[in-house]
């Protein structure tokens, strides 16, 4: 067996981390979460040369080992922990090269930890253009410490590092600054009270303001010597520390890096005085956000209609190849079709994705944060709130993580409760499908009245978001604000493989998060649609077909022959035999309805249709919205589902919700009314079980997800009511 | 006959991932809980 290394990717926000990691590991990585939080654990495999192989662990990017938030501490207890699984061989610190001095604080503070350390010099190719020369040898031996100067963009450098991992013995585990100076006295008593430990990393220890799970801080309580320091006069020495470490620092670049300010005047500055401009920002931002929507339609019909197609032509072929049977239907009518109706929406999910990706990397995003905070104040939100806001159009839950960084109590419970109206990407099916059936074709200014819908939901999520954070404000009464800091990285042309990485990654889990539930709620759901206790549901081919002979077809059927008797031609004389066909077919899926309303299922839903009728929905919907609980996607599954079960017909899930009928109007049941009711429905109803459980993790209360839940769902179901009576 | 039984074994298969994915705490299954390490309260250290 080949040695394996622990190498620990560690590093402040934006140099570049993750390209470093993506280069080093290429496709062999994997995400998950940190035991026992759900802040995002990124790992993968390196191989190195002589046969070794290393385990990469990017960590969450942090400015020091100085923590203030958990997300922080993960790192830091990393670091300081040798009994860690994951406890890094070697730490490879990744710093930018236009911000070296500031990178520098957080590798001297690992160098002091012992712990072999490598310094990546990132983004090495903007060095001439921003007249940066750094005397390489002469720095590493300052730092004691071995250098890559790398460029992911330009992939250079990157053997030299992986080079270096493997010879990771060779690193000096020597320290860069003794710390001690600072207050000699409580070291020194530091030192004897703990012979066995290192001072610094007990100084780590004490000085956190996270506390660390195997690390705890009651360590320290028997010890009495150490009650002699309060708080305060723990942050001043803290302060100290720093103050210690950047004139190291300072000294040290002083002689090996320099700039020349003639060279280094990019357009950066314009730029940003353009798209941060108070008016001219905002009216880009709101033209990208109109073209994003737009491509979103455009682009993704294609691939739609394929996979579409592809799933209906799967199920007949499924139907016809395997032996007939009540597992075949399953397969054909409940786990297809729930598939289904989740990966037709792949191709609108990988473009919002590719685009969020597009703004993140070329450093845009950053100036969106800017930009968005100047709108936040007035609402009393923190700008802080902007990035779980903006988060929250990917998912809630890393968004609802994401509040974490602010300090202010009350300023993040606001955040926690308003993030969900955020329109996450569970939300976009649901949209699409219903804005497919029910928003008339057509454009205005260029831009189609569909994508217009579609950006008219995402600002309305923001709009409730804020509404209901003016509203907390004044409940909650916060007296207090906490400050606002954002780096705004250089602006770069984007990585395409990191796009990719990340387009692939939250695809990926998009389809196979909410993957697992839909498929379980079908095969769940197709059960009850296709069993039932009553007699008319056992006796269903009879009693359809004698009330056809009575009474005719119904109304659904009327417009089922609407639809599929464009071609058939009068004068033909198989034309009888097409009718014929057509009616038989037609008979099929009238009984297939009838036993639907009559299954378990159809019990249950006509249980609920009181509740849902007044929006303008049928008990099947009514189910929908039930289901979509558990995850707001399963929505489309469900009617997937539900519509397939019985039904022998080669349709498309859109073909097939287009030609229901409401039994009480006889009209299409997705109409404009229904369907806006809907799509309000969704836009602010709290439609996740998984969001309400990590705001209760959060929040440690039950209390706050309860009132969330209630306040939400009330609020969706008055404005859809409204807007469905309005608009009947 | 067989196809029954494989509806069957799937419906439970489906059933028993729902109730424990929504229905059974995570706690059950972990012994790695300490409420007091939990974000919301004073002095959890998270804000």
């Amino acid at each position: 067996m080949s040695k394996q290394i622990n190498v620990a990717l560690i590093g402040n926000p934006n140099t570049g981390k993750t390209s470093v990691f993506n280069q080093l590991t290429g496709l062999n990585q994997k995400v998950g979460n940190y035991p026992g939080i759900t802040v995002e654990k990124k790992e993968g495999i390196c191989k190195l040369p002589r046969g070794v192989k290393a385990h990469i662990l990017d960590l969450p990017g942090t400015y020091s080992l100085n923590t203030t938030s958990l997300d922080e501490s993960v790192a830091v207890e990393l670091l300081l922990n040798k009994n860690d699984k994951d406890h890094p061989d070697v730490a490879i610190v990744v710093s930018d090269v236009e911000n070296l001095k500031r990178n520098l604080l957080l590798f001297t503070q690992i160098k002091d930890l012992k712990i072999p350390a490598i310094l990546v010099i990132n983004m090495a190719d903007r060095m001439s253009r921003k007249g940066i020369t750094i005397d390489i040898e002469l720095l590493e031996k300052k730092l004691n410490s071995k250098i890559a100067l790398v460029s992911t963009r330009k992939e250079t450098g990157i053997n030299k590092l992986r080079e270096l991992i493997a010879d990771y013995k060779n690193l000096p585990k020597t320290q860069n600054v003794d710390i001690s100076v600072i207050a000699p006295e409580y070291f020194e008593k530091l030192a004897t009270t703990f012979p066995k430990e290192d001072v610094y990393k007990l100084w780590l220890v004490i000085t956190q303001d996270v506390n660390f799970m195997p690390l705890e801080k009651t360590l320290f309580k028997d010890a009495s010597s150490f009650a002699t320091k309060s708080k305060s006069e723990l942050k001043r020495l803290q302060q100290k520390e720093t103050i210690l470490r950047y004139q190291f620092i300072n000294g040290i670049l002083k002689e090996t890096y320099k700039v020349d300010l003639n060279a280094a005047k990019g357009f950066r500055a314009t730029l940003d005085k353009v798209l941060t401009h108070k008016i001219f920002g905002y009216l880009i931002f709101f033209l990208i956000l109109l073209t994003i929507f737009q491509a979103i339609y455009g682009w993704s019909e294609y691939p739609m209609d394929l996979i579409d197609g592809f799933f209906a032509s799967a199920t007949e072929w499924v139907k016809d190849t395997l032996p007939p049977g009540v597992f075949t239907n399953l397969i054909a009518e409940g786990i297809l079709a729930g598939i289904g109706g989740i990966v037709i929406f792949i191709p609108q999910i990988a473009f919002l994705f590719l685009f969020i990706a597009l703004l993140e990397e070329t450093g845009y995003m950053s100036r969106v944060v800017f930009l968005m905070d100047r709108i936040m104040r007035p609402f009393g939100l923190s700008g802080k709130s902007v990035v779980p806001l903006i988060s929250g159009t990917a998912c809630a839950i890393p968004a609802v993580m994401a509040t974490r960084t602010i300090e202010n109590w009350k300023e993040r419970l606001i955040t926690i409760l308003v993030t969900p109206f955020t329109t996450c990407s569970a939300r976009l099916p649901v949209y699409l499908i219903i804005i497919a059936l029910v928003i008339p074709e057509g454009s205005f200014l260029g831009l189609s009245y569909k994508a217009l819908t579609l950006m008219s939901l995402y600002l309305m999520g923001f709009g409730a978001a804020i509404l209901s954070a003016v509203i907390l404000n004044k409940i909650l009464k916060i007296k207090s604000k906490s400050f606002f800091v954002v780096e705004m990285p250089n602006y770069k042309l984007p990585l395409l493989k990191n796009v990719g990485y990340t387009v692939l990654e939250k695809t990926k889990s998009f389809v196979f998060g909410a993957g697992k539930i839909i498929l379980a709620i079908s095969i769940i759901l197709w059960f009850l649609g296709s069993n039932g206790f009553s007699d008319e549901f056992k006796n269903a081919e009879t009693i359809v077909t004698k009330r056809v002979e009575q009474e005719g077809f119904s109304a659904s059927s009327e417009i089922y022959f609407d639809t599929h008797q464009d071609g058939l031609d009068i004068n033909d004389p198989n034309a009888s035999d097409q009718q014929k066909e057509l009616e038989e077919r037609a008979l099929a899926q009238e009984i297939a309805g009838y036993k639907l309303e009559h299954s378990y299922m159809g019990y249950m839903g006509k249980a609920i249709e009181p509740i849902v009728r007044p929006l303008g929905y049928d008990w099947k919907i009514g189910i929908a919205v039930i289901t979509s609980f558990a995850a707001r996607e399963v929505f489309v599954g469900t009617l997937a589902t539900i519509y397939s079960v019985g039904n022998d017909e080669e349709e498309t899930i859109k073909n097939r919700m287009a030609a229901e009928v409401n039994p009480r109007t006889q009209k299409p049941l997705f109409n404009l009314a229904s369907g806006v009711s809907l799509l309000l429905f969704y836009a602010f109803a709290m439609q996740c079980m998984s969001t309400l459980a990590v705001v209760k993790r959060e929040t440690n209360s039950w209390k706050w997800p309860a009132g969330q839940l209630v306040f939400m769902s009330l609020f969706a179901y008055i404005v859809a009511l409204i807007a469905y009576q309005l608009l009947k | 006959m067989i196809q029954h039984i494989l509806v069957y074994i799937t419906l439970a298969i489906s059933v028993g991932y729902i109730v424990t994915k929504f229905f059974i705490p995570k706690s059950i299954w972990s012994s790695k809980k300490d409420s007091s390490k939990s974000c919301g309260q004073d002095g959890c250290g998270c804000h």
